[in-house]
């Protein structure tokens, strides 16, 4: 594997490509992940975007891009990039633009449409081995609805539809196994509070061809109900805890890039936001809290 | 029939608050309407709800375009033009704001002749999840309408403020009585209004709309980068305020983990924060290794000097 | 020209090769299928220059064409029943991004019960999304209408998809001769597309599709469609005149069959209009002052046209190869919404429900659908609407659900 090109956190870039004033949330864990990647793919870019909280990112007639975007549905994004790609494509090899006019195909998508509705034409477009990046900013709900639980909520979370004393009885879907068993050409998760890592993995991935795809972390002041200071401090013990394994699969392997030591225990997540609030007050949930534990530490006694 | 406008911030509670107002009057044997209107921003961005009380079946629906009360449960939103306040204020409309500043002030400041109360205590309290600001004014409300006993009101905020928790209800509950309390002298100031006239009424200018090419009439944009013509910074309540004498130019930690990537670096190395657009979410203020920003209200004395 | 036996859906991949296409995203569904493994065939034989792409759904294939097509490339699918209701968001959808394209749709009739033969219910589905439609009779048309249709969507007064639409079985399986074009006449016809500033490049920064709150804009982007369907109806008359100057085949928005002297006219639309058209025949020759009127459009709808065509006849006989639940026929609807008010319109307009789910009409209906509106008309009253249906057809599905052991109680009596 070749070094790394961002080795310090002064190599990352400081562009700030990506506008400011949109609608979303002050805190916004997922934009705040959205401003590194768009500082490293840079302009030479078209979003592919999904029904979520960052559809509202282009509303008319105010856009914080300086590439390009456009807006297809909740399910069917990886579709819209596979008529972008193929457009582009036909169009450079009938010769009717100069490669210098090509641009990268960047599906941008919450985790309501990657965990669920959209997964079918992921999968397609994996198996079909089209040319794109895709992001998903996961705020584990469906976060523009009112934070519903979706198929990436965690255990125990409470939600505007989990709202007995368990919170989410449901598991969250390990969608990083789910794209890996289709061996794209790179599958990997990432933080906006791990900017290091984050650039080397989108530094990486747009250097390959094919499917390779990305899950951010995406902490949600108003989801999660935390005060928006905290987005950064939870996602960096999201990472601590283990609970959120920064990882990818490349060449057939998963290998972790970073691994927690040592690993904090998951209360020191769990307690800073609202949603766990209830395994907290009035009376500890020990058992439930104990049973995330377990999941976490059977995760990486799986790994090292 | 009774038409209020509440405006205040996603996240201070308004759509509660009207919702309580609009139960007191329900309960007073009005027939009412109440609901928010919200756009695609967030927590801190400006919005409204409003509710219609009469005694007869209510007709009309949708956006108050001339109100009877206004309700700012945030005096900052006042100078945005974007938030509307002022829409429709006439003179007998009666202004109830969220404010630490004299009802004169206000008068002379936004040149009313109508009347204008303030509520000092509601500008102070804390903005957390259970503790409502929106609800001191809607306290305030419920005495200037006139005809909403004080059990009602208590009944109301019990009602709706349940899901909440009994916690969050005495506390509010405190703050909505206290309220209606300090406005005993002026109830029944706000008076029902009337009902548009189809005898004589200004026609509406009704336009052919002309055919436009879809280069022009596709809901596309030509352009970059055009959201920083959206001021995001009136979202803010509390403002981040560089300390250069302790600011090392480490650069990194605030610039890149500020969501909405409005703080840049000078060529001096210091981080700029560009206030027109930041949230004031705080993020820079938690990761700052050497505590350099520290968060001061909006409205506060320091008004961010020490960032020059 | 030569001439050539083909089917429908033969007759469709003709017609999207001499469009000279860059792009087929498909999926199979049947009686669609043979479009697609026509092309691929094609593609693969180095005979068509484009490129194909199965997606794993019609809502994906959907997207991808509109996607392509907003790149700026010429774009080509085809689809029917299930599938063009499974991609509905999207159809709404990319035509709202005011880009062009043509699908073609091999009309069947829809679940449930789910079928096979068919209808006109999945067409009408779309109706109101945005793309044009072009509705075909023979298997000519449907070569002839997809290089119209081009025409249509990619004019500037236009910028929206086109649905080219065909009956499943009645043509998408069956051979007819047809005359396939030469290449240099259809691209005199329909030049390689201007994409103008319909494009993604790295020079020219665009964000498509963006979300638009608030009704005032809304209401402006809404109804510039609505304008620029509209539009469809001049542009199309020119296409069309220019079409027949090059290949001799005229195609109105509106066909007109035996309409001199007609004091009474049947209206319809697809194939089954063919067999409208040997009715006719048989009734002038019985002396029978009888027409018929075939709308090619239904979106644009010719209303103009069809009132102008229809003013002073005595009456109307509207057969609907489909049926919106509830109320009735959809192009009855359509047409009494055209003629109402107007003073020369005809007083009798009478409504036949016919051919759903391919249900055949016989020449005989088409006689008595006349006798009933003759009679409509000498006692000025219209009579309710009918659906085709026979004795003989109950007895059979009595039959039928004996065998389904379909338990039968008397109703209105009480246990």
């Amino acid at each position: 594997m070749n070094e790394p090109k961002f080795r310090y956190m002064k190599d990352l870039p400081s562009a700030r490509l990506l506008g400011s004033g949109t609608a979303m949330c002050a805190g916004c864990g997922g934009l705040q992940a959205l401003h590194g990647i768009y500082d490293i793919l840079g302009e030479k870019t078209v979003f592919i975007n999904a029904a979520g909280c960052m559809t509202l990112l282009s509303v008319y007639p105010f856009t914080p891009f300086r590439g390009s975007w456009l807006y297809t549905s909740m399910a069917s994004a990886p579709a819209g990039a596979q008529g972008v790609r193929d457009g582009l494509d036909i169009l450079l090899e009938k010769k009717r633009i100069s490669t210098e006019e090509d641009l990268e195909v960047v599906v941008l998508t919450g985790d309501g449409a990657a965990y669920g509705m959209g997964l079918s034409s992921t999968s397609g477009a994996i198996e079909r081995d089209l040319d794109f990046l895709y992001i998903c900013y996961d705020n584990e709900g469906y976060g523009n609805t009112g934070q519903q639980f979706s198929g990436a909520t965690p255990h125990g979370a409470r939600t505007a539809t989990s709202k007995g004393p368990r919170g989410f009885t449901g598991f969250k879907k390990d969608l990083f196994s789910i794209w890996a068993a289709h061996r794209p050409a790179y599958v990997a998760t990432i933080a906006g509070a791990e900017p290091l890592d984050l650039a080397n993995k989108i530094e990486k991935a747009r250097n390959l061809k094919g499917p390779r795809l990305l899950i951010a972390i995406a902490p949600c002041p108003t989801g999660w109900d935390y005060r928006p200071e905290d987005s950064v401090d939870i996602g960096k013990l999201a990472v601590r805890t283990g609970i959120w394994p920064l990882k990818e699969y490349i060449d057939g392997k998963v290998v972790h890039t970073k691994i927690p030591h040592p690993r904090l225990p998951v209360e020191e997540y769990l307690k800073r936001q609202g949603r766990f609030a209830h395994l907290f007050t009035p009376a500890p949930d020990t058992a439930l809290i104990a049973e995330i534990q377990a999941r976490v530490d059977g995760y990486w006694k799986g790994v090292v | 029939m009774y038409r209020i406008r509440f405006h205040g911030r996603g996240g201070q509670g308004i759509k509660t608050a009207s919702r309580i107002l609009g139960t007191t009057l329900f309960m007073e044997g009005f027939e009412v309407q109440d609901g928010p209107r919200y756009g695609a921003e967030r927590r801190g961005a400006p919005m409204f709800a409003y509710v219609r009380a009469s005694m007869e079946p209510i007709q009309e629906r949708g956006i108050i375009r001339l109100p009877d009360l206004v309700i700012v449960t945030d005096d900052s939103l006042i100078p945005i033009p974007a938030a509307g306040v002022l829409t429709g204020v006439a003179e007998r409309t009666v202004l109830l704001i969220n404010s630490d500043e004299e009802p004169g002030l206000w008068r002379e400041r936004l040149a009313l002749a109508g009347p204008i109360l303030t509520l000092p205590a509601a500008a102070h309290a804390p903005h957390i999840n259970t503790q409502l600001t929106s609800v001191l004014s809607t306290g305030a409300a419920a005495n200037l309408i006139g005809v909403i006993s004080r059990r009602t009101l208590e009944e109301a905020i019990r009602k709706e403020l349940a899901p909440l928790g009994a916690g969050a209800v005495e506390v509010n509950l405190e703050n909505g009585l206290k309220a209606f309390d300090l406005t005993v002298v002026l109830k029944g100031s706000v008076r029902e209004g009337g009902k548009t006239q189809a005898a004589s009424y200004d026609p509406p200018d009704w336009i052919d709309l002309p055919f436009e090419e879809a280069a022009i009439s596709a809901p596309a944009i030509h352009a970059t980068a055009t959201s920083e013509r959206v001021k995001t910074g009136v979202w803010r309540t509390m403002r981040p305020v560089i300390d250069y004498s302790l600011c090392n130019r480490c650069w990194w930690i605030c610039s890149t983990f500020c969501a909405d990537g409005v703080i840049r670096v000078d060529e001096e190395g210091y981080p700029r924060i560009d206030y027109e657009h930041c949230k004031g979410c705080m993020i820079c203020v938690a990761q700052c290794p050497r505590h350099a920003i520290s968060a001061i209200p909006e409205h506060g004395e320091d008004t961010g000097e020490r960032q020059e | 020209m030569k001439r050539t036996l083909l089917t429908g859906n033969s007759a469709a991949a003709w017609g999207a090769r001499l469009a000279d296409v860059d792009y087929v995203p498909a999926f199979p569904i049947t009686p669609q299928t043979e479009i697609i493994e026509t092309i691929a065939e094609w593609i693969d034989g180095g005979r068509m220059r484009s490129r194909m792409v199965t997606l794993e759904s019609e809502h994906s294939m959907i997207t991808a064409a509109g996607a392509a097509a907003a790149t700026g490339v010429r774009v080509f699918t085809a689809t029917s029943s299930q599938g063009l209701l499974y991609g509905m968001e999207m159809l709404y959808t990319v035509a709202g991004w005011r880009v062009p394209f043509v699908l073609v749709n091999v009309s069947r009739g829809l679940s449930a019960p789910i079928t096979l033969e068919p209808d006109h219910n999945d067409v009408l589905a779309a109706r109101d999304s945005g793309f044009l439609q072009i509705h075909c009779a023979t298997c000519q048309e449907v070569l002839d209408s997809i290089i119209l249709a081009f025409r249509l969507a990619e004019d500037k007064r236009v910028r929206l998809p086109v649905i080219v639409n065909m009956d499943g079985f009645y043509l998408s399986f069956t051979r007819e001769p047809v005359e396939i074009p030469d290449t240099g006449s259809v691209r005199q016809f329909l030049p390689p597309l201007d994409a103008g500033d319909i494009s993604f490049r790295a020079s020219a920064p665009i964000s498509q599709a963006t979300a638009v709150l608030g009704g005032s804009p809304y209401s402006y982007f809404r109804y510039e469609s609505h304008m620029a369907a509209t539009n469809g109806l001049a542009v199309y008359d020119e296409a069309a005149e220019s079409f027949a100057g090059l290949f001799g085949r005229s195609y109105g928005t509106v066909e007109e069959y035996r309409m001199e002297g007609a004091e009474i006219v049947f209206v319809m639309v697809g194939s089954f209009a063919t067999k409208a058209r040997e009715a006719v025949d048989r009734l002038r020759g019985a002396g029978r002052p009888v027409g018929l009127l075939r709308p090619r459009l239904l979106r644009p709808f010719p209303g103009k046209a069809l009132r102008k065509l229809l003013a002073g006849r005595k009456g109307v006989m509207v057969i609907d190869q489909n049926l919106s639940m509830g109320k009735g026929g959809v192009l009855h609807m359509e047409l009494a919404s055209a003629l109402y008010g107007h003073p020369d319109a005809p007083p009798v307009l009478t409504s036949f429900i016919g051919g759903l789910g391919g249900r055949d009409i016989t020449p005989e209906e088409f006689y008595e659908m006349v006798a009933v509106t003759e009679k409509a008309i000498k006692d000025g009253s219209t009579p309710p609407p009918r659906l085709l249906y026979t004795k003989r057809e109950l007895d059979e599905v009595r039959k039928l659900q004996a065998i389904a052991n379909v338990e039968r109680r008397e109703t209105g009596k009480g246990e």
